[in-house]
């Protein structure tokens, strides 16, 4: 237990010491929850914006989160052989595995927490949401992004992969269906949305404020989450 | 090869086998592959706890594959390789837990502070040693609040030397340790390396810093195109060469001798 906690610490430590990681993960979510909650930029028919945009946003930050600020911070321990290193100590890959999902556990549960507090403040209206059902597809889709995370991290260098994260992050931000819902998309442009993971969880994540569910969609994004952690595990090289 | 190294190789051996030491690391006949690239062709020895085995050679010689090999980093292509007795690869969890290494470069959070790192690299053993004593050995203390990439060349060394030590080993892989290190930084290493041996721990060290190697050297692997050039004591060699010659003129030596007999 004490490596595995001083491994979280040091994960938490290196994360939060960041600046660019805390505005991902924080600044930018919080920023975009606001910015478009007070303006008329984004077509959300008769719905109130922000029960709109709340669950996108929170998709998006665990995007962030599991995907790209995970992604990168690896992609980047690999090239600096960090991971090459601790591999000769007593830690071991399942230590090292849950100390780095802990950490992204506890980044989200702080982003659940913040960004409920400014919906709530921008007049969100919370008496519809199965929490319950939120915090399952918070976990599954932390499980599909990480995987394409580092999935992405275990093979490409860390310039490239830097690269690719936020490429992808960008994908997924616009055609994803976190601000603009993949219907409202041009016809071909929704049909590939609605099979991206990010749209998917997106809009689970918006039933589930709804306290609705798409069962075919909860299927979908288990599909994908399997697929991509069973490709990261098979693909993942621990050093250049 | 010549005959005079192949006697070399085979007193080394004898003497092997007649020396007190605890053997630390066996390697049998090892092999390491990458693609079309044969990186160690078959070589075998032994290294011993209480000495400080100096592994030498130029670049892509095998130093570091075979370091790896033995640290558990790298999976051998064929031989075998035992280290305190176990294997470094199916039993990684207790070898790790007996060994330091210090990798050529650094391995360290760029952002991760001094005392930090070591801190949680002295966490990670049972047998640890106590942070503030480890920077002092190493002379941070007084960087012990720096960032890792704000350190110099010769701080990052003697961090990355510190957090090899972080668990008391019985065998430390030391892969230049001493490389972009000032006069002051060396002389530490140097007595550390020393009294590292001396409390019984078996020091496998890779350098290019052949007047480095000859002041700590106990016994000598001579590494070239993946091959053992020599395998002896430090004192063999220098009795089978003439106590004048350097390390430096010892290897260039065999490894010309090595050269010529390639080519006839």
């Amino acid at each position: 237990m004490r490596i595995y906690i001083s491994q979280l610490r040091q994960e938490l430590t290196v994360m939060i010491r960041n600046g660019e990681q805390l505005l991902l993960l924080v600044v930018i979510p919080v920023a975009l929850l606001v910015f478009f909650s007070q303006t008329d930029f984004l077509p959300t028919g008769n719905e109130n914006k922000i029960d709109f945009l709340l669950p996108g946003i929170l998709s998006l930050a665990v995007i962030s989160t599991a995907m790209v600020s995970l992604g990168i911070a690896t992609g980047f321990e690999r090239s600096y052989g960090v991971l090459r290193r601790l591999g000769t100590t007593p830690l071991g890959t399942r230590r090292l595995v849950a100390a780095k999902i802990s950490a992204i556990c506890i980044i989200e549960i702080a982003q659940l927490v913040i960004l409920t507090v400014v919906g709530l403040l921008l007049g969100w209206n919370p008496s519809r949401i199965n929490l319950l059902q939120v915090l399952v597809f918070i976990i599954l889709g932390t499980a599909c992004f990480a995987g394409i995370g580092l999935t992405l991290a275990g093979r490409l260098r860390a310039e490239m992969n830097l690269a690719a994260q936020n490429g992808l992050y960008l994908v997924f931000l616009l055609l994803g269906g976190i601000f603009v819902a993949s219907d409202e998309l041009p016809s071909t442009l929704s049909k590939v949305s609605s099979f991206s993971p990010s749209s998917l969880f997106s809009g689970l994540l918006r039933d589930s404020f709804n306290n609705t569910v798409v069962l075919a969609d909860a299927v979908a994004l288990s599909c994908w989450a399997i697929a991509t952690c069973t490709i990261a595990v098979v693909s993942f090289r621990w050093s250049d | 090869m010549s005959a005079k190294s192949c006697e070399l190789r085979t007193v080394m051996v004898m003497n092997i086998s007649t020396k007190s030491h605890e053997v630390a690391i066996s390697v049998r006949n090892l092999v390491v592959d990458y693609k079309n690239l044969r990186a160690v062709d078959n070589i075998s020895f032994e290294a011993k706890a209480g000495e400080v085995t100096v592994v030498i050679g130029p670049n892509g010689a095998g130093k570091t594959s075979t370091m790896e090999v033995c640290s558990g980093v790298r999976a051998a292509t064929s031989g075998v390789v035992s280290v305190l007795g176990l294997d470094p690869k199916k039993d990684r969890g207790k070898v790790n837990s007996q060994i330091g290494v210090m990798l050529q470069d650094g391995g360290v959070y760029p952002s991760a502070r001094v005392h930090e790192i070591t801190r949680h690299y002295c966490n990670l053993y049972d047998n640890r040693t106590n942070a503030d004593e480890l920077l002092e050995s190493v002379d941070l203390t007084r960087q012990k609040k720096t960032n890792w990439r704000k350190l110099s060349g010769g701080e990052k060394q003697r961090l990355s030397l510190a957090l090899a030590l972080a668990a008391k080993p019985r065998i430390a892989f030391l892969d230049e340790p001493t490389s972009g290190v000032d006069i002051f930084g060396r002389d530490l290493i140097r007595n550390i390396v020393r009294q590292l041996a001396a409390d019984g721990c078996a020091v496998i060290m890779a350098t290019h810093e052949l007047d480095e190697a000859q002041r700590v050297a106990d016994h000598v692997l001579m590494f070239q195109s993946g091959q053992l050039l020599a395998n002896a004591p430090m004192t063999e060699l220098q009795n089978e060469t003439g106590q004048r010659q350097t390390l430096e003129d010892i290897f260039r030596n065999l490894a010309e001798k090595s050269k010529s007999q390639g080519t006839q």
